[in-house]
């Protein structure tokens, strides 16, 4: 209709002069390091964040609203992730240990000692196993149902592992490691399938299931490539360098940030920078997109995360859209 | 010069006390295992779901009052690392997450005031 048309393209117009407004989660007292959202669940999706403080905190994803506080770690947590469902929460922390979560109670259901720090944490798509990875450069896999028994143990990382992640249907595993190289494992041999070396320290990796796609940053590049090939899609070259990346579910644009605060938003065909938003008072260390693409949450050594508007202007979450008064009055 | 998104209001933080997990939010209520086994029967369970509320009503009754029982009295901790302490129990917070205590006898002195984390907590005990 006439109206509906008007109001879209007004709609838009008023967006497009709008100024992006980031809500700040404050809590930790420490830089965050690692964030991770859940599955969309029937009571909206969830947000996970490490932080140095050695206290992860589950919030809601789309207000940023906090929940709880998983309370029991000694140390700085690295790692931490939620499962799809948003029921079991696993962290990875210096006190040598990883530690499986109720996510809905917040009861410490699980620690799994290592012998070094941990740094990353990652459940299968049915939550029954756990992937960890850390300084003493094993990768292990835990049976939740049998937690007493040994893990299954993957070597050959010459250096620490910073990130681990399941791949093409938990059938293969991808990490990232200090010794400059990324590592595609196959699950059932624990052997390496492919290699990827780079001349820099990869500093974040990302898997996008749906379409196969392994986002990685190094130095000031974000690269993308197919993630059971590990072949090349295209690399993008930053203003400063980039701690991580995330690609919108849709696959449209990506967002990145890094050493110099802020955060870059990519056209992912064109590869060209749309937006760049400042609002971080320290280095961007984590950013990921939300499961419906409506945002984006980052994490800083300044101890906040933020959240920012995929379509800013949008009513979303606790984003409010404000027409012109005038249009208002007259059509609303 | 643009405008800035209107926002309803600011995420909210964490609360000061407690770690969260509320257990009236609807998600707490509609996903949380019961450790009560007869609760997940059926309706010929619901008397033996009463008689164990019952008993688990008892069992915390019993604990909030041993708490009252040792206010000001010695007590033994056993923490980890095969850390023992002993001192005067002065009170609990409200989740059990930290006791006051005063008086604290530790391998480096006497601290006259402190707070125990009881998650570093094996055990405890005093003498009624």
């Amino acid at each position: 209709t006439v109206y509906k048309r008007f109001s879209t393209v007004l709609r838009n117009q008023s967006r497009m002069a709008m100024r992006q407004t980031p809500l700040t989660c404050s809590g930790h007292t420490r830089p965050v390091v690692d964030l991770a959202f859940s599955g969309i669940t029937p009571y909206g999706y969830f947000l996970i964040s490490a932080c140095k403080d050695g206290k992860p905190m589950l919030r809601q994803g789309d207000t940023g609203d906090w929940i709880g506080t998983f309370l029991g770690h000694k140390g700085a947590v690295w790692g931490a992730t939620l499962n799809k469902e948003a029921t079991k929460a696993a962290t990875a922390a210096a006190d040598f240990s990883a530690k499986v979560w109720d996510a809905v109670t917040g009861d410490e259901v699980l620690t799994l000692a290592h012998k070094h720090i941990v740094k990353c944490v990652n459940f299968t798509q049915d939550s029954n196993c756990l992937l960890t990875g850390g300084n003493d450069k094993v990768l292990r896999i835990y049976d939740l149902s049998k937690p007493e028994a040994e893990p299954q143990e993957i070597s050959g990382h010459t250096s620490a592992i910073k990130k681990a992640l399941w791949c093409n249907d938990d059938q293969q595993i991808l990490s990232a490691a200090e010794d400059k190289t990324i590592r595609l494992w196959d699950r059932n041999t624990g052997e390496a399938v492919k290699t990827l070396s780079f001349e820099a320290s990869v500093s974040s990796m990302e898997y996008i299931p749906d379409g196969e796609i392994l986002v990685i940053t190094y130095g000031r590049t974000i690269a993308f490539y197919k993630a059971h090939t590990l072949d090349p899609i295209k690399t993008i070259d930053a203003p400063a360098s980039i701690h991580s990346a995330s690609l919108h579910p849709d696959k449209d644009f990506f967002v990145a940030g890094g050493d110099d605060f802020k955060l870059y938003k990519y056209d992912y065909s064109t590869k060209e920078e749309m937006e760049s938003y400042k609002g971080h008072f320290g280095p961007v260390h984590c950013v990921r997109f939300s499961p419906d693409g409506e945002l984006y949450a980052s994490g800083s050594e300044d101890g906040t995360l933020r959240l920012w508007q995929t379509a800013v202007g949008k009513t979303y979450g606790l984003w409010k859209c404000v027409l012109p008064g005038e249009f208002e009055r007259r059509f609303a | 010069m643009k405008t800035p998104v209107s926002v309803l209001r600011l995420p909210r933080g964490p609360e000061p006390n407690s770690r969260g997990f509320d257990p009236n939010s609807p998600r707490y209520i509609a996903l949380c295992p019961t450790t009560i086994p007869a609760s997940q029967g059926n309706k010929a369970d619901s008397v033996n779901l009463e008689e164990e509320q019952q008993l688990r009503s008892e069992l915390r009754e019993c604990f909030l009052r041993s708490l009252i029982a040792m206010t000001d009295k010695q007590v033994q901790f056993n923490l980890y690392e095969k850390v023992q302490v002993q001192a005067k129990f002065g009170a609990s917070d409200i989740d059990v997450l930290n006791f006051q205590v005063s008086d604290l006898q530790t391998p480096l002195g006497v601290q006259k005031e402190a707070l125990l984390r009881c998650q570093d907590m094996i055990s405890y005990s005093f003498h009624l």
